[in-house]
């Protein structure tokens, strides 16, 4: 199932895509179903209850959530009046699939093509990751924003790994079980800011800029996507590729992210994401100035048989 | 003011309310407000009671002005009543003794909250030269209060504290210049900054600072936010660590390397909303010539943090699957 999270008539709402490729509403698709089998009164809030009001209620509600998310979609793929239920891409507007995370965990030094273009030493002994802030979250062909701060603009295509289950000490051998789905991802970066940063041996703010976390455009649920470790990604800026590589060449695997992490403790509505690989601005050489993203450009970030973001960059 | 997020008895788990200390109790804000109206002859005592006095610490101070002017008419009027003759529109109770209410940290899910601080390797080299305050974020579901036992995480061998002053963001704002900064400040809490050393270190290597900081009760917050206090006030405000009853920490506003202004101005190039927390720590703070050291803790250790104009944290450090619940 493909799940999305979008704005109609400056509202956000639940949405799945149907087998016409349009977006159904989740609610309103799951009380019609509901109607239908027994003209339940209570079928507005019932679906309501059932579904959570938003993609994080809605994954920690769980196994019962997603069986009526997919009564719903059955339902508006079979019914008669599926234009009801069915909305004109035209008056949506698409935002990430989970819009308010409670944690962006966001790997980083995870391929080691990637490492050695960051002129790192050595790949890590373990994972490593930083927080991105929630509220960096931005939709899939939505805006990026380039701070007037920040000079050196750079992008990093990844997988993100949404979890669906409480994951608290998981084994590696388990860690699939606790995801929800997987949405494309654009891990932002201001790269001049972090070295700033780095002097003082934390760096935070280069990588939460407002709308520096483009995600989706969709949550492919989990069934669909049995191997995600073969997944391939890629990155163009300008219709130009610049990056260009497979999940497999992970340092640290799928599971063995999601495994560590969950020492932390994870949540449903959590998100993970992988780390990038080789091609980034900071590691080209010798015309890096070129690389750097400046208002105007475009940037497309694809993990195939998951989902392409396409944001453009405008001046803040 | 001191003023509480709590549940009381009746309450359901996300029925929380605002409650302001006052002669050793704990009076609900809301219906004060509402007791208060009423006498006035307002026929919408109710609901304006609940606008103003919402059911987060956060809501209230998105709320402005004119949730303050609520606040002093509410504790002049709890003040001429007297706190034990105070009662709802209807008779309601409103007074309780602190433990009567569940206490909660104050904020449950900020936006942004972030510790103003020095990775361990940076520490020793950074203050002389530092010319930015760096950050980081603990995430809001690590958040505890008063009483809560602080769990020790089993993956590490080091746990220490350091104590901070939480500065309460009130009004929202982004790229505030230096001179504007205090404007935007509610009030403060206080937040201990429990640190996991050994993963810390690990994880400092590459600038990254995320497991070591973040793991369920890794930030005590509360118990109360002062709000308002004057300026002057604030930057005396003298802040304790203590481990087993030994003082680890102590320091004030006076003794940080970076300003307030200087905090405000930084971080706030991101945007700050009322409820988003910087909490500048005793391990950026001088004594002497030198930053403080984090206090370490052992299992069986109780940690306290306070400040007499905010009220005390104080925490049990446990085993990992040592808690009951």
């Amino acid at each position: 199932m493909k799940l999305a999270t979008y704005l109609y008539q400056r509202q956000e709402r639940l949405g799945a895509i149907d087998a016409a490729g349009r977006m159904v509403d989740l609610h309103e698709a799951y009380a019609s179903y509901l109607r239908a089998i027994d003209a339940n009164p209570s079928a507005d809030e019932l679906s309501r209850l059932t579904l959570g009001r938003d993609m994080v209620e809605f994954l920690k509600r769980g196994d019962k959530a997603l069986a009526a998310a997919r009564k719903g979609l059955a339902h508006a793929n079979a019914a008669q009046d599926r234009e009801v239920l069915t909305l004109d891409p035209k008056d949506i507007r698409l935002m990430a699939p989970v819009p308010r995370p409670g944690a962006l965990v966001s790997a980083g030094k995870n391929f080691s093509d990637h490492v050695a273009e960051m002129a790192s030493k050595q790949g890590p002994s373990s994972p490593v990751a930083f927080l991105k802030l929630p509220g960096t979250v931005i939709g899939p062909r939505d805006d990026i924003p380039h701070p007037p701060e920040v000079k050196n603009l750079d992008y990093e295509v990844e997988l993100a790994i949404v979890i669906g289950k409480p994951c608290v000490d998981v084994s590696q051998d388990l860690a699939l079980d606790y995801v929800a789905g997987y949405a494309a991802f654009n891990d932002i970066s201001a790269r001049d800011v972090i070295r700033g940063e780095n002097k003082s041996g934390i760096h935070l703010m280069g990588k939460s800029f407002p709308g520096f976390a483009p995600m989706g455009p969709y949550l492919i649920t989990a069934d669909e996507i049995p191997n995600p470790q073969n997944l391939k990604l890629n990155l163009s800026v300008n219709g130009e590729k610049r990056q260009e590589s497979s999940l497999n060449y992970m340092i640290f695997k799928i599971p063995e992210i999601i495994a560590y992490w969950s020492q932390m403790g994870l949540h449903p509505g959590d998100v993970l994401t992988t780390g990038t690989p080789r091609g980034v601005a900071a590691g080209r050489k010798p015309d890096q100035p070129a690389w750097w993203l400046k208002p105007g450009d475009v940037v497309e970030a694809e993990v195939e048989n998951v989902g392409r973001l396409r944001n453009r960059i405008v001046a803040e | 003011m001191q003023i509480h997020l709590g549940l009381s008895e009746a309450s359901l788990p996300d029925q929380t309310r605002l409650f302001g200390a006052c002669d050793g109790k704990l009076v609900d804000l809301n219906l004060a407000y509402a007791a208060y109206l009423s006498q006035t002859g307002d026929t919408g005592a109710y609901e304006q009671a609940a606008f103003y006095f919402p059911q987060t610490i956060a809501k209230f101070l998105e709320r402005g002005e004119q949730s303050l002017r609520a606040l002093e008419q509410t504790a002049s009027f709890i003040s001429k009543t007297g706190v034990g003759k105070l009662r709802g529109p209807a008779g309601e109770k409103l007074t309780y003794t602190p433990g009567e209410i569940r206490i909660l940290p104050p904020f449950q899910n900020p936006e942004k909250s972030f510790v103003i601080g020095f990775s361990d390797r940076a520490r020793v080299e950074a203050m002389p030269q530092a010319e930015i305050p760096s950050g980081f974020y603990k995430l809001p579901q690590t958040f505890v209060t008063n009483g809560a036992p602080v769990i020790w995480p089993k993956f590490a061998e080091e746990v220490d504290a350091d104590a901070c002053l939480a500065l309460v963001i009130g009004k929202a704002g982004k790229r505030i210049e230096q001179a504007q900064a205090w404007n935007h400040i509610a009030g403060v809490t206080l937040l201990i900054d429990i640190t996991a050393r050994d993963i810390n270190r690990r994880e400092g290597l590459t600038n990254n600072n995320l497991l070591g900081k973040n793991f369920p009760s890794s930030t005590c917050l509360g118990p109360a936010v002062l709000l308002k206090p004057a300026r002057k006030e604030l930057e005396t405000l003298e802040i304790e660590l203590a481990v087993e009853g030994s003082l680890q920490q102590k320091f004030s506003l006076r003794d940080c390397v970076f300003s307030v202004e200087q905090i405000v101005a930084r971080w706030s190039i991101l945007g700050i909303k009322p409820g988003d927390l910087l909490a500048i720590g005793a391990s950026m703070a001088l004594k002497g010539d030198r930053l403080q050291n984090s206090a370490p803790l052992k299992i069986g250790s109780t940690v306290r943090c306070s400040s007499p104009a905010i009220g005390e944290l104080s925490h049990r450090v446990v085993a990992p699957g040592g808690l009951r619940r």
